[in-house]
């Protein structure tokens, strides 16, 4: 007969081992892969006496222990909103408390595991080299992360609802904030997607942190280059733009019954990408403002959204799939390139809002997903 | 004679190359209609073409002159619609929806919050709809159908899935708004209470056409 903690551990330890095969390996690379293995052992020696002989460091190290915890954390909290999860609120809560706090601690422990060995190996080297304050604060820090959320599951269990860790405030919010229709695909993304968005995000601020040194390092700065940079950061957000119309398409068909005007449906399509694009646009005016006039930040800023908003509008094209959506944005992406380098920026910029109008008006009610006929 | 509440003009409509809806003419006037056909025969896509959420082809008119192709906005304003089996992103509450319903159909705020105690959504519309029963997700949008100032509602299956309670609040719903001249469309495999309702006529959807008896 199976355990309990047996069955528990397959839904949760085994599942989190598995998902984040990727982060593993990258990170055992990091660590193991990156230094000649004759030099392992001092090598990790010399990094555990670096951070156990330097607060600042060691807080660092602390950090990263408890993202990792976190992580754990959003991880079992997860689980619980997962489709066909349901079972795991009255099986769970039928069991005793003291109980349920043992299995609580076996699982987060088990996927906190890896921190607990790095951290123990740390902590025999401290007590060896005689660093007992930061040993003390490895054990304390380390008995917190495996004690503070053993309450948000307690929690979780008792309130299903609750999405964030801070209950009280995301039941005030609900009480006295609306979420506008403008917000409800980003609410989507860093509800439901967070990944998804994070890495978007990161990729598009490395290339446009790429635009600017390459700029730098030539000591020269031209817009042109900077409108290129934006450009392939546009590209990069893609995958979302798909990611928005299967999410139309599956949950906002009740908003076709509601009295909307198209011109309000554009406005509200529009009104997504700017606030998306958003931090983007703060790190160009950042990094861009001394460098450039106003006008040319504007210029930037109307090229990255038109290009954003003629890309999702083509997905009004109901057979328009990822993969024939890449050829048009590429094909698009082209034509707006020779436009700049030849200084038609303004000229680039109506056409693609006009094509996206053209586009987004005949489309929008005569839109609906496309089912490839059976083979 | 008035006019007609709703009156469907050579409605097409097809999903790829497969005909679901060929109707000709049909006209309703005020009143109750019961919507049968068997499974699969196209009740909720002739729903859903009536309340404008996917296209067709041909024309739909309200009131005699409320055209859905020539007034979008305002034929939207005039019906509403209640999935059988509704469907809303996770993160939203109740209270979002209530609110988008609100602020686009307008109506009386008053009246909605009375229906949405007696049907006992008030208890749980702040919290995120990924935490509702089916039952409670049905209630929500049932209570959404009646928002604003429709001239007709459809319901499809209302029957199903929420409690007894809900069900006469429901039902008297249905005799209220319908004495106020609003008219319904109910689909259903359960036969409508008889003595709850009088159904003015019956409507079925088979071989892609909607024939009145």
């Amino acid at each position: 007969m199976r355990t309990t903690s047996a069955i528990l551990s397959k839904i949760f330890t085994q599942r989190f081992y598995i998902q984040n095969t990727g982060f593993f390996l990258v990170l055992f690379y990091l660590l193991f892969g990156v230094v000649n293995g004759a030099n392992l052992v001092s090598y990790h020696k010399a990094l555990m006496l670096g951070f156990l002989g330097n607060y600042s460091f060691l807080l660092l190290v602390m950090l990263l222990w408890t993202s990792y915890a976190l992580k754990c954390v959003g991880f079992i909290l997860k689980t619980f909103q997962l489709q066909g999860y349901d079972f795991l609120f009255p099986t769970l809560g039928s069991v005793g408390k003291p109980a349920r706090i043992r299995l609580w601690l076996l699982l987060h422990t088990a996927i906190y595991m890896p921190v607990l060995v790095y951290a123990g190996i740390a902590l025999m080297m401290a007590v060896q080299y005689q660093y007992y304050v930061s040993a003390a604060l490895i054990v304390v820090l380390n008995v917190a992360n495996c004690v503070w959320p053993l309450r948000l599951y307690e929690r979780k269990l008792a309130q299903p609802d609750v999405l964030f860790f801070t209950g009280h405030l995301q039941r005030w919010l609900n009480r006295h904030f609306t979420k506008p229709p403008v917000l409800f695909f980003l609410y989507e993304l860093l509800t439901n997607f967070p990944r998804r968005i994070v890495s978007t995000k990161l990729f598009s601020a490395g290339v446009l942190w790429l635009t600017f040194l390459i700029m730098e390092r030539g000591e020269y700065f031209d817009l042109r280059g900077l409108q290129i940079g934006v450009m392939v950061s546009v590209m990069i957000h893609m995958q979302l733009m798909v990611h928005h119309r299967a999410f139309d398409d599956t949950y906002l068909n009740f908003m076709e019954n509601l009295p909307i005007r198209l011109v309000s449906h554009y406005t509200r399509l529009m009104g997504v990408y700017v606030i998306m694009f958003l931090p983007e646009m703060v790190m160009i005016t950042v990094n861009g403002y001394t460098k450039t006039p106003v006008g040319g930040l504007i210029t930037v800023f109307c090229t990255a959204l038109s290009l954003l908003i003629l890309f999702r509008c083509l997905l009004y094209f109901p057979k328009m799939n990822p993969e024939i959506h890449v050829r048009y944005t590429m094909l698009t992406s082209f034509i707006v390139l020779f436009m700049i380098l030849g200084h038609y920026e303004w000229p680039a910029i109506l056409l693609l809002q006009a094509a996206s109008a053209i586009i987004f008006f005949k489309k929008y009610r005569s839109y609906e997903p496309y089912i490839p006929p059976e083979s | 004679m008035s006019d007609p509440v709703i009156a469907l003009h050579a409605v097409k409509k097809n999903y790829q190359d497969v005909p679901i809806l060929d109707i000709p003419r049909l006209e309703l006037p005020k009143g109750i209609y019961w919507l049968q056909g068997e499974n699969g025969a196209g009740k909720t896509t002739c729903m859903k073409v009536m309340a404008g959420l996917i296209p067709f082809k041909g024309e739909i008119l309200l009131q005699g002159n409320v055209s859905s192709r020539q007034h979008p906005v305002q034929f939207r304003r005039l019906i509403n619609y209640a999935e059988a089996e509704p469907l809303y992103p996770s993160f939203l509450t109740g209270r979002d929806l209530l609110e988008l319903y609100l602020n686009t159909k307008g109506g009386d705020r008053e009246a909605v919050r009375d229906i949405s105690e007696s049907m006992g959504v008030d208890i749980y519309v702040n919290n995120p709809v990924s935490s509702y029963s089916s039952g409670m997700l049905k209630k929500l949008s049932l209570l959404l159908a009646f928002t604003g100032n429709p001239t007709l509602i459809l319901l499809d299956e209302p029957l199903i899935t929420i409690d007894t309670r809900a069900l006469t609040v429901l039902y008297d719903l249905i005799r209220t708004y319908s004495a106020n001249g609003v008219s319904f469309c109910i689909t259903s495999h359960q036969a409508l209470d008889a003595e709850e309702l009088t159904v003015t006529g019956t409507l079925k959807v088979a071989h892609k056409n909607i024939t009145l008896s």
